[in-house]
């Protein structure tokens, strides 16, 4: 399960950037902590140091103390799955061993687990180079037996030690299957593979375009059938991956095939493209684009509003979510509170179907406005609580493409003994007519998808649709 | 990777440890009564010190935070040393500005205005005193107006030099402007943002630069001041920006960052004027904050890096000194803050007067028994 690292890392650079002041309160998404095993960290977590036998137990047991989201996990499935991992590691590293049988679980939590631990330390006490390696994938796999998108174990979220605040890391390219549908959700890409956007690095010095086809990465094809396959997942490599990536290119335009090699690596980003909240005045509509609901999120893009409507009578508001895969619940909730009042925006809720709703804050001023929001698959967690409720409230129009569907639940971390993060969900979320959300995304009122050619010229059908909705 | 969510509730975590350590809130820790209002350390030097506002205005570029406003406003404010030492005590801050302070880092143990009572030890407005004096910009932590660095620039101008700090507005929770206009932290609202340390430390180097060219025909006494000797001395964000200065401005030739995450991308080619982090735990070499040990590569010409014992992320600042009047019980194992000001100052103006007056300063050379708190890094620290 390398999703959690890979999830972890991206953060860790995209994250890093913030700074110096202290930091905001932890607001809407986290829930309070319950037993003793495990706590929430308190500031910054300490220099990370190795996963020990220690650190799965006290992880394990955290998981049976803190996770309420789902049904309650089988404590003997998930010991299960952390052993099948450890064996198929053995396997990898071509030392299996006769006695690396599963141990007999009885359904006590604590006997199963020094049953796990015994056979763990037999194990380990043949291949003690291997140990390290043994705990982490045995820890990782009883995360991943959870089958919860928002349960994740952050670990290794090193940093490049070159890292400048902004900068990004990979081939400095997106393409229109990204980074998360890479890693866990191709069953939804779409062929054909193209570039959707030049950030910098590799791809921006060996001249890729938008609009450029991708045929295969590493001699192989992104579709087969029809189907995405794992060979896409090359085009996203995280720190510390640093293999040269082999593209075939096909630019539409000219009919030219080529074939590049990128290396990945650290890249400058424009620090104007960073900035989470833009706005801009389309003639008589507020264009707003966010790409993450940070804290104080909904009452910059408010003001962003307010602003462009100084000395102009505005007809329409778009916000241009498309990308935004994550934030805070609360602020969600927010920027509805300007679209309706006296409404649920979703619910929070636990195992035992115990529901928290959260409902619109009224004392926010109604814009008044038509609103049409953009969104495409890497609208994620908090932008599809915001989509759901304005397609459910009846709050505006959605254009684009289906959101992300990973919006499983607001999650809690606990600091774990060795300085990484286990994110437990406390409860799962629902859309504000009850209705699942995660997984299934929430479809447009008006699908507009990107084509190669559009995005080639630059061209965004997308948000044409929008603007002719609003002056309909 | 569907954990999109759960990662990003780890955010202000991830976040907050990139960064230089965040005040603390030490609502816990607070004591039953505040003892009433604070009074700075006397400065060290010689000399009376004198202090004056000036208020500038670049209308060559748009405010990088108001969009509202078409130029970019800056208080700057002077210690300098000056003819006599009696006349008006300047004040530390605005009742207004104490409020929007404490209100801000959410300190509720003592009246809002606690902070406007402080005592310093300059005379407002007057007149100076020398000539071909040395210059030092002092450049505030996030959120922090420049009068929280009031103990460290009334010890510089008291030894010589002219200290010229800048208040970034709409960096800080307030900055009064003329006509008792109030600024308040526009930059807050994304300080969560990628790139955020990135940007505003470009903006203070152009502030700074700016304040260069205006302070010859805006301050009476600048004629006093040698322009061939300019160094940059911040806290927090402000140090980091003490090296973005130089990489912008030739004119700055040495700087000092006092526990302040490293924001400024150094050429590859290296950085060859004087430069100094001074910093806290959190900065030791290996740490858990790794941008000094990036840059510290890229240092080519004189250079140190002095981790103090016990001091934390407001240790450089007056915040310590300021903690009985707030009625808040210093941490248990930090500096006291009488030590912390007097390190401060002590390797501060080594520091410059080994760069800017050229004199050599064997405490800079070597651990010293009068300050066995100072740990010359990469050598001789390691994270605990």
């Amino acid at each position: 399960m390398t999703a959690v690292r890979v999830a972890a890392a991206g953060l860790a650079l995209l994250l890093a950037a913030a700074c110096t002041a202290p930091p905001p309160p932890p607001r809407g998404e986290t829930g309070t902590a319950a037993g003793t095993v495990c706590a929430p960290p308190k500031g910054a977590p300490g220099k990370e140091t190795a996963t020990t036998i220690e650190v799965v137990e006290q992880a394990y047991f955290c998981i049976l103390g803190n996770y309420h989201s789902g049904a309650t996990p089988d404590a003997r499935s998930l010991l299960t799955a952390g052993f099948t991992a450890l064996t198929q590691e053995l396997n990898r590293n071509g030392r299996d061993l006769p006695d690396a049988v599963m141990p007999t679980l009885t359904g006590d939590l604590k006997a199963d687990w020094a049953a796990f631990e015994t056979a763990y330390r037999k194990i380990t006490g043949q291949v003690p180079d291997l140990r390290d390696k043994l705990a982490v994938a045995a820890l990782e796999a009883i995360v991943a037996a959870l089958d919860d998108e928002h349960a994740s174990w952050a670990h290794d979220v090193g940093q490049p030690p070159d890292y400048y605040d902004g900068d990004g890391y990979g081939l400095g390219l997106e393409a229109n299957v990204n980074a998360s549908q890479a890693d866990g959700g191709l069953a939804a890409a779409v062929p054909p593979l193209f570039v959707t956007t030049v950030q910098g690095g590799a791809a921006q010095a060996a001249g890729l375009r938008p609009g450029d086809v991708i045929e295969s990465i590493n001699g192989s094809a992104p579709f087969i059938d029809g189907k995405a396959t794992r060979a896409i997942a090359a085009l996203y490599p995280r720190y510390p991956q640093a293999r040269p990536v082999e593209l075939s290119l096909l630019r539409q335009s000219t009919g030219r095939r080529r074939s590049v090699t990128l290396q990945p690596g650290l890249f400058q980003r424009d620090l104007a493209d960073l900035q989470v909240v833009r706005s801009k005045p389309l003639d008589d509509i507020a264009y707003v684009r966010v790409t993450s609901f940070l804290p104080d999120s909904a009452d910059r893009i408010l003001r962003a509003v307010f602003r462009l409507r100084r000395g102009r009578t505005l007809s329409g508001v778009v916000l241009d979510l498309r990308g935004n895969s994550s934030g805070s619940a609360t602020e969600a909730t927010r920027l509805l509170s300007a679209f309706a009042h006296g409404k649920v925006t979703a619910y929070h809720c636990t195992a035992g179907d115990t529901c928290q709703s959260l409902r619109t804050d009224d004392t926010v001023e109604l814009l008044g406005l038509p609103l049409v929001v953009l969104t495409d698959r890497g609208c994620a967690s908090a932008c599809e609580h915001f989509a759901s409720a304005v397609k459910d409230l009846r709050a505006g129009r959605l254009v684009g493409t289906r959101t992300a569907g990973m919006v499983s639940g607001p999650a809690q971390p606990y600091l774990l003994t060795n300085n990484t993060i286990l994110n437990l969900p406390a409860e799962h979320h629902l859309g504000p007519n009850r209705e699942v959300v995660d997984r299934i995304g929430v479809p447009p009122d008006h699908y507009v998808p990107l084509t190669p050619e559009d995005a080639a010229a630059g061209r965004d059908l997308a948000l044409a649709e929008a603007l002719t909705l609003l002056h309909r | 990777m569907r954990r999109l969510l759960a990662a990003a509730t780890g955010l202000a975590l991830l976040a907050a440890s990139a960064c230089s350590a965040p005040t603390p809130p030490r609502a816990a820790a607070v004591s039953p009564t505040p003892t009433g209002p604070a009074t700075l350390p006397a400065p060290t030097g010689p000399h009376p010190v004198g202090t004056t506002a000036l208020y500038l205005k670049d209308t060559s570029r748009p405010d990088p935070w108001n969009l509202d406003a078409e130029a970019r406003e800056l208080k700057v404010t002077l210690w300098y040393p000056a003819k006599q030492r009696d006349g008006q005590r300047a004040p530390y801050m605005t009742p207004k500005e104490s409020e929007l302070l404490l209100r801000g880092t959410q300190i509720t143990s003592a009246p809002y205005d606690t902070l406007s009572r402080t005592r310093t030890n300059s005379i407002k407005d007057a007149e100076p005193a020398g000539r071909s004096l040395p210059l030092v910009v002092l450049s505030p932590g996030f959120t922090k107006p420049m009068s929280t660095l009031t103990s460290l620039a009334e010890d510089l101008a008291s030894r010589g030099y002219v200290v010229a700090g800048v208040d970034h507005t709409y960096e800080s929770y307030a900055t009064t402007l003329p006509g008792g206009r109030v600024a308040e932290c526009l930059a807050c609202d994304s300080n969560s943002d990628p790139g955020f340390g990135a940007g505003l430390v470009q903006g203070r180097a152009a502030d700074v630069s700016f304040v260069l060219d205006q302070l010859p025909s805006k301050w009476d006494g600048a004629g006093r001041i040698d322009r061939s000797r300019i160094a940059m001395v911040g806290q927090s964000i402000g140090g980091s920006s003490a090296m973005a200065s130089m990489l912008e401005d030739p004119r700055v030739r040495a700087g000092i960052d006092m526990d302040g995450t490293a924001y400024a991308r150094i050429p590859k080619s290296g950085f060859s004027r004087p430069f100094m982090f001074l910093g806290s735990a959190q900065h030791v070499s290996g740490g858990p904050a790794p941008t000094w040990d990036r840059d510290w590569k890229l240092l080519t010409g004189w250079k140190r890096w002095i981790v103090l014992s016990g001091a934390e992320h407001q240790s450089f600042t007056d915040t310590p000194l300021l903690s009985d009047a707030l009625g808040i019980k210093p941490l248990p194992g930090v500096l006291p803050a009488a030590r912390a000001a007097e390190l401060t100052r002590t390797y501060v103006a080594a520091f410059l007067d080994q760069h800017l007056k050229g004199r050599r300063q064997p405490l800079l050379d070597q651990p010293s028994s009068r300050y066995p708190e100072a740990k010359f890094c990469p050598e001789t620290c390691a994270p605990s």
